[in-house]
C-alpha cells in the first residue's frame, strides 16, 4: 500500500455519469409533460376510458421508472458506455438533414448524387472513378429503377432543367 | 381435408411467377442482411418494408417473410467463415463452425447448416399448417375483450425481452406506446401530442421510426473498427459432407428441430435462446459431445436447425393469435398492419386466401434458400469484401428512399433522422430497443380493444374476467408479468440473450 493511497480518502461520493443523469432527467421531464397533457385530453368519459387514459398511464410509468433508475444509479452507478464517434454522427446527421432539406428543390437525382459523393469520396476516400459510378447508380439509377421498375415516384426537381 | 385443400390453394397462389420472384428477392435480400454484420434482421426487415408498400398484400408479405427467414440462413455464413455471427441467433455456431473452417471443412459446415435450416424450417411450417385451422377457428369466438386479452399476453413479453434491467425495459416500452399514440385518437377522434402539426394527425410513421431507431442508430453507433478480414469461399467440391458427417448430423438436426419448434411457440423467446439451448442439448445428449468446441458437426447442425425451426414456429403465434414472439416478428406484424391485414384469429376468416398463400410460400422459400445458399457461397462472401464506406452510403440511400416513400414526403426523412438520434441515445444509455418495437406495434391495438370492450360493457371491467377465453388469457399475461417476482431461476441462455 503506498502512502498516497493511505492519504487519499476512500471515494465515497457516488459518480453518476452526466449522460445518464441527462437521460433520466429527459425521461422524467417527458413523463411529467405527458401526465399534464393527458389530463387535458380527458381520462374518463361516460363511455369508459378517455383519450388521455393510456398516455396518462405511460407518463406515470416514465416518471416512476426514471425515479427508480436514479435510485439504482445512486446506489450503484452503471459502467460508462464506450464513447461514440462524434465525427461520424455529425457527418451522417448533418448530411442527411441537408439532403432532406434540398430534396424537393433539387430533386432526388442531384441531391442524392451529391450526398453519395460526399460519403464516398470525401468521407470514405474512395477513388473518383468508383465514387462517381456508385453515386450515379445510387441516384440516377435508383430514380429510374424506382420510378419505372417499382412504380414508386421519387421527387423531381422544382427546376425542370435539373431533371 | 379442408386444410389440405386450402394449402393447395395457397400453393397455387404462391406459385404465380410474380410471387415466386418476390420470394426469390426476399431470400436474396434476407441472406445479404444476414451476411452483413451490423445490420440486424429488425433493421433489415424494416428497411425493406417500403420496397413492398406498392405490392399487393400477398406479394408484399411473401417477400418480407422470405427476408425474415433469409436472415437466419445468411447469419450462418459469417459465423462459419469469419468467426463473426452475421446475426445473434448464429452466434453459437461460431464455436464449431469456425473450428471446422480451420481444418478445411467450411464447405461441409455450410451445407449441413443449410440442410438443417431447411429441415427445421419445413417441419415448423408443417406445424403452422396443423395449428392454423383449429386456432384460426378461434377467430369466430374473439371479440374486443378477447382481443385485448391477447394483446395483454403480447405486451407481457416485455418481461422476456427486458434484458438486464426491467426499469430500462419499461422506459423503452412506455416510449414505444407514447410514440404510437401520436395522432388522432382511434375512438374519440381527439388529436394527441400533435403539437399543432397537421402532418402528425395520422401519427408518426411506423416504418420511419423503426428504420431510425434500429437502422440509422446502428450506423451512428459504429465504432472505428478494424478492416474486415479476408474471407475465402470454400470451393464447390468441398461443399459435400462425408457420409459420417451426414450420419452424425441427423440426430442433432432432430433435436434442434424439437428445441427450436418448442421454443418458437413460446412468445418472448428469441432465436438466440433456441440455438444456445440446442447447443446445450448437444452437449448433454450427443454421442460425440466430447468433440464439441473442436469442430464437431453437431455443434453446427443442431443450433442452425434450431434457429430456423424457431423462426418459422414463431410465425404460429403471429398468424393464429396476433402475438409477435420477437422484435423482428413485431416489425413483420407492423408490415401486415400497413397492408391492412391484422394478424390473429381473424386472419384465417377474413383473409384466408392470403394467409394460405403466405404459408405455402414459406415452404417454397425454404427450398429456394437451400438451393441459393450453399452453391452461391462465393457470392455471399464477396459482399463482405465491399468496403465499409460504400456499404454505409448504400444503406443510407435505402433508408432515405424507404422513409420518403411511405408518404412521399421528406417529413418522414426528418422523422427517421430524429428517431435515429433517439435510438443512438437509448443504445448509449444501455436501454433495450426490443420492448419499444413491441409496444409500438401492439399499443394502438391494445388501446383500441380496451376502449371498445369498455364501451360494450358500459365501463364495466368485469367483461374481461366474465368471458372464459379472455379470463384465461389475462391470467396468463399476469402470470408472465409476475414471473420475475416469483424468482424462477432464469436459464443462462435468457439472461445472456444478445437479441433482448
Amino acid at each position: 500500500m503506498t502512502t498516497e493511497s493511505l492519504l487519499t480518502k476512500p471515494e465515497r461520493a457516488i459518480r453518476v455519469a452526466p449522460s445518464v443523469l441527462a437521460g433520466i432527467g429527459t425521461f422524467a421531464a417527458v413523463g411529467v409533460y405527458v401526465l399534464a397533457s393527458s389530463v387535458g385530453l380527458g381520462l374518463w368519459t361516460s363511455l369508459g376510458p378517455g383519450p388521455g387514459l393510456f398516455p396518462f398511464a405511460m407518463g406515470g410509468v416514465l416518471v416512476a421508472m426514471s425515479a427508480l433508475w436514479l435510485v439504482q444509479e445512486l446506489r450503484r452507478p452503471s459502467e460508462r458506455a464506450e464513447g461514440i464517434d462524434r465525427g461520424l454522427v455529425i457527418a451522417v446527421v448533418v448530411s442527411l438533414v441537408l439532403l432532406a432539406s434540398v430534396m424537393d428543390l433539387l430533386g432526388f437525382q442531384l441531391s442524392m448524387f451529391l450526398f453519395l459523393l460526399y460519403h464516398l469520396k470525401l468521407r470514405g476516400r474512395r477513388t473518383w472513378v468508383s465514387s462517381l459510378i456508385i453515386a450515379l447508380a445510387g441516384s440516377v439509377g435508383a430514380f429510374y429503377a424506382f420510378n419505372y421498375g417499382l412504380n414508386v415516384a421519387l421527387p423531381v426537381s422544382a427546376f425542370a432543367p435539373l431533371n | 381435408m379442408d386444410t389440405l385443400n386450402e394449402l393447395l390453394g395457397g400453393f397455387a397462389a404462391a406459385m404465380t411467377w410474380q410471387n415466386l420472384i418476390f420470394a426469390f428477392l426476399g431470400c436474396l435480400l434476407g441472406t445479404i442482411i444476414g451476411v452483413l454484420p451490423g445490420v440486424g434482421p429488425v433493421a433489415g426487415v424494416a428497411l425493406l418494408i417500403p420496397l413492398t408498400l406498392n405490392l399487393d398484400p400477398t406479394g408484399s408479405i411473401i417477400m418480407l417473410c422470405a427476408i425474415f427467414y433469409g436472415t437466419q440462413y445468411g447469419g450462418t455464413i459469417t459465423s462459419v467463415l469469419l468467426n463473426t455471427p452475421g446475426e445473434a441467433s448464429s452466434a453459437i455456431t461460431t464455436i464449431d463452425g469456425y473450428a471446422m473452417t480451420k481444418v478445411g471443412r467450411a464447405g461441409a459446415a455450410l451445407t449441413l447448416a443449410a440442410v438443417g435450416s431447411f429441415v427445421g424450417g419445413t417441419i415448423a411450417t408443417i406445424g403452422l399448417v396443423a395449428a392454423a385451422k383449429p386456432l384460426g377457428e378461434l377467430g369466430l369466438l374473439v371479440g374486443p375483450p378477447e382481443f385485448f386479452a391477447l394483446m395483454v399476453v403480447g405486451i407481457s413479453l416485455l418481461v422476456a425481452l427486458a434484458g438486464k434491467s426491467m426499469v430500462k425495459a419499461l422506459i423503452s416500452g412506455a416510449l414505444g406506446l407514447l410514440i404510437s399514440m401520436v395522432g388522432i385518437d382511434p375512438v374519440a377522434g381527439a388529436p394527441r401530442f400533435t403539437f399543432g402539426m397537421d402532418r402528425l394527425l395520422d401519427g408518426v410513421s411506423f416504418v420511419a421510426v423503426i428504420v431510425g431507431v434500429f437502422g440509422l442508430s446502428e450506423i451512428l453507433s459504429h465504432r472505428k473498427n478494424a478492416e474486415t478480414p479476408l474471407v475465402h469461399a470454400p470451393g464447390l467440391r468441398s461443399l459435400l459432407p462425408t457420409r459420417t458427417e451426414w450420419r452424425r448430423s441427423a440426430p442433432a438436426m432432430a433435436r434442434g428441430t424439437g428445441v427450436g419448434f418448442g421454443l418458437g411457440l413460446i412468445p418472448g423467446m428469441t432465436g438466440s435462446v433456441s440455438s444456445l439451448l440446442s447447443y446445450a442439448a448437444e452437449k448433454k445428449f450427443s454421442r460425440f459431445r466430447n468433440q464439441l468446441g473442436k469442430g464437431a458437426v453437431e455443434g453446427v447442425a443442431g443450433p442452425e436447425t434450431a434457429n430456423n425451426a424457431h423462426a418459422n414456429a414463431a410465425l404460429i403465434p403471429l398468424f393464429t393469435l396476433g402475438i409477435p414472439a420477437s422484435p423482428t416478428i413485431a416489425v413483420l406484424m407492423g408490415a401486415f398492419l400497413q397492408q391492412g391485414l391484422t394478424p390473429g384469429p381473424s386472419l384465417f376468416t377474413e383473409h384466408s386466401d392470403i394467409a394460405w398463400a403466405i404459408i405455402a410460400s414459406l415452404f417454397i422459400g425454404n427450398v429456394l434458400l437451400l438451393l441459393l445458399n450453399v452453391p452461391l457461397v462465393g457470392l455471399w462472401t464477396s459482399i463482405l469484401r465491399v468496403p465499409t464506406p460504400i456499404l454505409t452510403a448504400l444503406i443510407l440511400l435505402f433508408m432515405v428512399i424507404g422513409a420518403y416513400t411511405i408518404n412521399f414526403s421528406v417529413f418522414d426523412v426528418f422523422v427517421m433522422i430524429g428517431f435515429g438520434l433517439l435510438g443512438l441515445a437509448l443504445r448509449n444509455l444501455d436501454i433495450p430497443l426490443a420492448p419499444m418495437v413491441l409496444t409500438l406495434v401492439l399499443g394502438p391495438l391494445m388501446e383500441r380493444s380496451l376502449r371498445e370492450s369498455l364501451e360494450i360493457s358500459q365501463g364495466d371491467f368485469s367483461v374481461f374476467v366474465n368471458r372464459p377465453i379472455s379470463a384465461v388469457l389475462i391470467g396468463l399475461g399476469v402470470l408472465i408479468i409476475c414471473s420475475p417476482l416469483l424468482k424462477f431461476r432464469k436459464p443462462k441462455a435468457l439472461t445472456e440473450d444478445p437479441e433482448a
